[in-house]
């Protein structure tokens, strides 16, 4: 459980220096007294070598103290590595805290929060500005206290070897002490100087860039250089000032720490002439008093760094110092399992500038009810649906979910007994089965396989893709999987005999819509290395990547005259794709038509840019094997961004069949060409049911190809073992490898498969073409009926007929509610909005 | 769906240019830079439909820009089961550049005439388009104002001030 304490942005600096670290920090300071002790010894052992030791010629004495002299300096050597570990691990751990606390606040802060708040800013905040803080706090407790003691050592051990020559040297340390912060002072308003000059020069430049068009239709060269240079010579002279300053500190910490010795020459000399003075406890004490200087930069230096981290790190803290709107556990208690009823009264909601958003809301629902919230846009019934679900804090009034007042729910009471399906909803990186899952599992609190037994079963997951309708689509993720050899033996029989049945039911028929494998004919939709070999290598030298760099295959392209029409291809394509994306973001919809890969933009751009700068024959090879790589992948029925000629084509087909010749001689297992009888893991389960390549994107084809499939897979029985392989599709970044329309789906299912008794749904049907929206309306009317209470925002209205109720909202209020019939009759504000008609 | 004999839907010149050289012609797209020009080319997929085929159908959100590169179609609406014809849609016609915008059911469904081939674009790739070059969308607002206002305008002058029921609905501009 959460212990009580301060929210995390009220904490100060210092107190995570020692939170969780305290045996570290004692460890630390113990080992630095020791340290500190032995660093002291060599400047004794000095002195006796040279006033026992040598001035009485005695070796053995000579010995001893050197050997401890070196005992002394290893073992402070090891020490203070050892300080510097536990320095490092302390910072480390405080670094991670801080992230991990401070994002975890983050993330439970209102959403209003979000809606002011630029995610880089955040991104910054937990990774580059929290480390200055983490870094800190490992050094707070080491650095001043090794400084200090050894500090306090050295001056105890120069007071007494001789006191008024101690005194003297250390005289100097006050006078540093009272002028540093007064520099300190100064240069830091130098920096904030710097820093805010520093900006508008950033903006400056940022307009004339934005606003060269006018400039250079102008001519205005002269006006904007003279305003850009204004700001440039202004913050010359702030960073002259400033680099001032912090010399200047250097500069009279230094010349004050180099004074002292002054002082002892002519003092100690004076003494040591006049015999008050041994020359061994001279030396002891110049070695000693050269010491005092480390401790003190660095007591200098840790001042500076504490006063830039404690800058940032406050003000990091201070611009997510809100608090959470919501309890996150409840307290002493399990979390509530509620009856799905609802009442709504008097509820509002106003936010910032008094704006009412919702104003006196009252309804009540019986558990098991539905109703619809329709209304013009900006009425409120999203905010409402919101509210509800302690999305939205209201600010008047009350909602009460099974009995209980929602705004004194804890979080998890509400993710217990309420789903929200939002309009836009969000997908994370991961598989199809983890967002699935996403709901559930967040409820079962956390990720731990012990949550797994509580988790939906495989038939309940199907059950709801397909009440959900997205069933087929995973269904297509699945048939796009690669197996991997001498896995799946068994599925891979029952693969290739589904293709034969596949092929004898609906080969004619389809002959449209898919490119089936033929040995003697040109194939559109496989890429020009499938057409050459057609096959797949089996050898490791021949996979791919690597197939260029096997010499044979090289020659082999030499001699049936294709390396040259390759590369000028490969230029080609390099070319017209760097043109056209080279500007856009690596996101999977701008590359379906692509040779080149989202991640290999960047390679290609910079060959590219290469290419324009060298003649032909400059070209280096590893260049030239990325062009031919390319062509290779060349799929003229896909990549319709580079002609193909009838010629090329005709050679490639006529080298496949020279390859299948020629490699066979050379080693007849390095590929397994396209048989009918195998299956082919290069290939997707798809293609090698269909024993080719589907033509076309066009959804009423490909809903034809799905269609055939699912019966032979169902006359299989291999459905559910191609689902399964769907579901560990990986979705990509924010899922933007789904369509919106799979993204609304996914959301619906995965809140479905919580199965909440209170479900709300904010237009999550949005994005969904007639019939799929009415496959879940009617699961909704059907399925969940009576055993959730439905509530939806609704933005067509067609769908809501059969609602239990509908309340029609205008301005923040309830304008009418009741069945949609008797609204309808009534020709009210329903009527209004269903058919346009005052 | 039918695709023509032998070498399926590759051309020798390139698709892309073909497409390249429609999409600058189209006056929805014809304010924007070479550079999205180009995007949007490439983002465009021709598909092939047969005769009776329907490319969209009343009531869908399919959210999709057709041109028509070959065939003819009809605009059909249906009303209480009957189906009238409202207009043809002839090679070389560009319609659904609001359904890139934003949610916009059909109010009438499209039926292939003869065996036809249309270069579609998604909303889904044009709002991805728009999200990298945010530039491009006070251009197509400004194509939009001005396509209603020009339609507002031709159908005044030539229908509306003969019939009186034409009038008192008159006003779309006025949004």
């Amino acid at each position: 459980m959460e212990k009580a304490g301060p929210p995390v942005t009220k904490r100060s600096l210092y107190s995570w220096v020692f939170s969780d670290n305290y045996k570290l920090q004692i460890l630390l300071v113990i080992i630095i007294i020791i340290t500190v002790l032995i660093r002291v010894l060599p400047l004794e052992m000095q002195k006796r070598i040279v006033n026992e030791a040598i001035n009485l010629r005695k070796i053995d004495l000579l010995f001893f103290y050197c050997g401890l002299y070196l005992a002394a300096v290893v073992v402070a050597g090891g020490l203070k590595y050892l300080i510097n570990a536990l320095q490092t691990l302390i910072g480390q751990r405080v670094s991670a805290r801080m992230r991990k606390e401070l994002y975890g606040h983050i993330l439970t802060l209102p959403l209003g929060f979000f809606r002011k708040t630029q995610p880089g800013m955040v991104v910054s905040s937990l990774i580059t500005e929290l480390a200055a803080a983490g870094d800190f706090a490992g050094n707070a407790v080491a650095v001043p206290v090794t400084s200090i003691l050894t500090l306090i050592a050295f001056a105890g051990y120069l007071v007494w070897l001789n006191p008024i020559l101690g005194f003297v040297s250390l005289s100097i340390y006050p006078v540093v002490l009272f002028l540093l912060p007064l520099l300190q002072k100064r240069a830091n308003t130098a920096n904030k100087k710097r820093v805010d000059t520093t900006r508008d020069l950033a903006s400056k430049i940022a307009e004339s860039i934005t606003g060269i068009h006018e400039i250079q239709s102008n001519g205005a060269f002269g006006i904007e250089n003279r305003k850009y240079g204004d700001l440039v010579d202004k913050l010359m002279k702030i960073r002259i000032v400033w680099n001032l300053y912090r010399y200047g500190i250097k500069t009279s910490n230094n010349f004050f720490s180099s004074l002292s010795p002054f002082l002892i020459f002519i003092l100690g000399g004076y003494l040591a002439i006049n015999g008050r003075l041994e020359l061994g406890a001279l030396v002891a004490f110049l070695s000693a008093q050269e010491k005092l200087y480390d401790p003190w930069k660095e007591l200098i230096e840790f001042y500076q760094a504490y006063q830039d981290s404690s800058v940032g790190y406050y003000r990091t803290m201070e611009y997510f110092d809100f608090e959470p709107e919501y309890a996150l556990e409840p307290e002493d208690r399990e979390p509530y399992q509620l009856e799905g009823s609802i009442e709504v009264k008097d509820l509002s909601f106003t936010v910032e500038g008094g704006i009412r958003l919702l104003d006196g809301i009252t309804f009540s629902m019986k558990p098991g009810e539905n109703l619809a919230l329709v209304g013009f846009s900006g009425s409120g019934k999203s905010t409402l649906a919101q509210c509800l679900n302690q999305l939205y804090k209201y600010t008047g009034g009350h909602v009460w979910i099974g009995g209980k007042e929602v705004s004194e729910l804890s979080k998890r009471d509400i993710v217990y007994n309420t789903g929200f399906v939002a309009q836009a909803p969000f997908i994370f990186s991961g598989t199809f089965e983890e967002n699935l899952l996403y709901s559930c599992m967040a409820r079962n609190r956390g990720s731990g396989t012990a949550d797994r037994e509580s988790l939906p079963t495989l038939d309940e997951m199907i059950e709801i893709l397909q009440q959900t309708g997205i069933f087929v689509d995973v269904l297509r993720f699945g048939l796009n999987a690669f197996l991997v050899p001498d896995q799946d033996e068994e599925l891979v029989y029952r693969i290739v005999r589904v293709r034969e049945k596949f092929q004898r039911n609906f080969g004619e028929a389809l002959a449209d819509s898919v490119e089936f494998f033929d040995e003697n004919k040109y194939l559109y939709y496989s890429n020009i290395f499938e057409n050459i070999t057609f096959g797949t290598p089996k050898r490791e030298v021949f996979g791919e990547g690597k197939l260029l760099r096997s010499k044979y295959f090289r020659q082999f392209l030499e001699d049936v005259d294709l390396y040259k029409p390759l590369f000028d291809l490969g230029d080609e394509l390099a070319k017209t794709v760097v043109d056209i994306l080279g500007d856009l973001p690596p996101d999977e919809i701008f590359f379906e038509q692509s040779p080149i890969r989202p991640d290999e933009l960047d390679g290609y751009k910079a060959l590219v840019d290469r290419l324009r700068k060298r003649k032909h024959q400059e070209i280096s090879s590893e260049d030239k094997e990325k062009l031919l790589a390319l062509a290779l992948r060349f799929t003229p029925g896909r990549h319709k961004i580079a002609p193909f000629s009838e010629m090329l084509e005709n050679l490639i087909l006529e080298s496949r069949a020279l390859f299948r010749e020629k490699i066979s001689d050379f080693d007849p297992e390095a590929v397994s060409f396209f048989r009918k009888s195998d299956y082919i893991y290069s290939q997707t389960l798809m293609n090698n049911i269909l024993f080719g390549k589907t033509k076309t994107g066009a959804p009423h084809a490909l809903e034809e190809i799905d269609r055939n499939i699912v019966q032979v897979l169902v006359e299989e029985d291999l459905l559910e073992t191609v689902v399964k392989t769907g579901m560990q599709y990986q979705v990509g970044s924010k899922g933007d490898k789904l369509s919106g329309g799979q993204r609304q789906k996914l959301a619906i299912a995965r809140t479905f498969l919580k199965a909440p008794p209170v479900l709300i749904l904010d237009e999550a049907t949005s994005a969904l073409d007639n019939k799929s929206q009415a496959r879940i309306q009617s699961v909704i009317e059907t399925r969940w009926k009576g055993r959730a209470t439905v509530i939806a925002v609704a933005h067509r209205l067609d769908t809501i007929k059969n609602f239990h109720r509908v309340a029609v909202l205008k301005a923040g209020k309830i304008v009418e509610i009741g069945p949609y019939d008797e609204l309808m009759a009534g020709k009210g504000m329903l009527y209004e909005l269903a058919t346009g008609k005052r | 769906m039918s695709l023509p004999p032998g070498k399926d839907n590759v051309c020798v010149s390139c698709e892309f240019e073909q497409n390249l050289g429609i999409i600058r012609e189209i006056y929805f797209f014809s304010t924007m830079p070479l550079e999205i020009v180009k995007v949007l080319a490439y983002l465009c997929a021709r598909e092939d439909f047969k005769a009776g085929d329907y490319l969209f159908q009343q009531g869908d959100d399919d959210g999709r820009a057709f041109y028509f590169v070959s065939g003819r179609a009809g605009l059909v609406c249906s009303e209480e089961d009957t189906d009238h014809v409202v207009r043809h849609v002839e090679e070389g016609e560009f319609l659904g550049g609001l359904s890139l915008l934003g949610n916009m059911p059909r109010l009438f469904s499209l039926k292939t005439l003869t065996d036809t081939t249309c270069l579609i674009l998604t909303r889904e790739k044009f709002k991805k388009a728009a999200e990298r070059y945010p530039e491009i969308m006070p251009k197509i607002i400004q194509s939009v104002i001005k396509g209603i206002r020009d339609w507002e305008r031709k159908f005044f002058l030539s229908h509306a001030m003969g019939c009186n029921d034409c009038r008192r609905n008159l006003g779309v501009s006025l949004i």
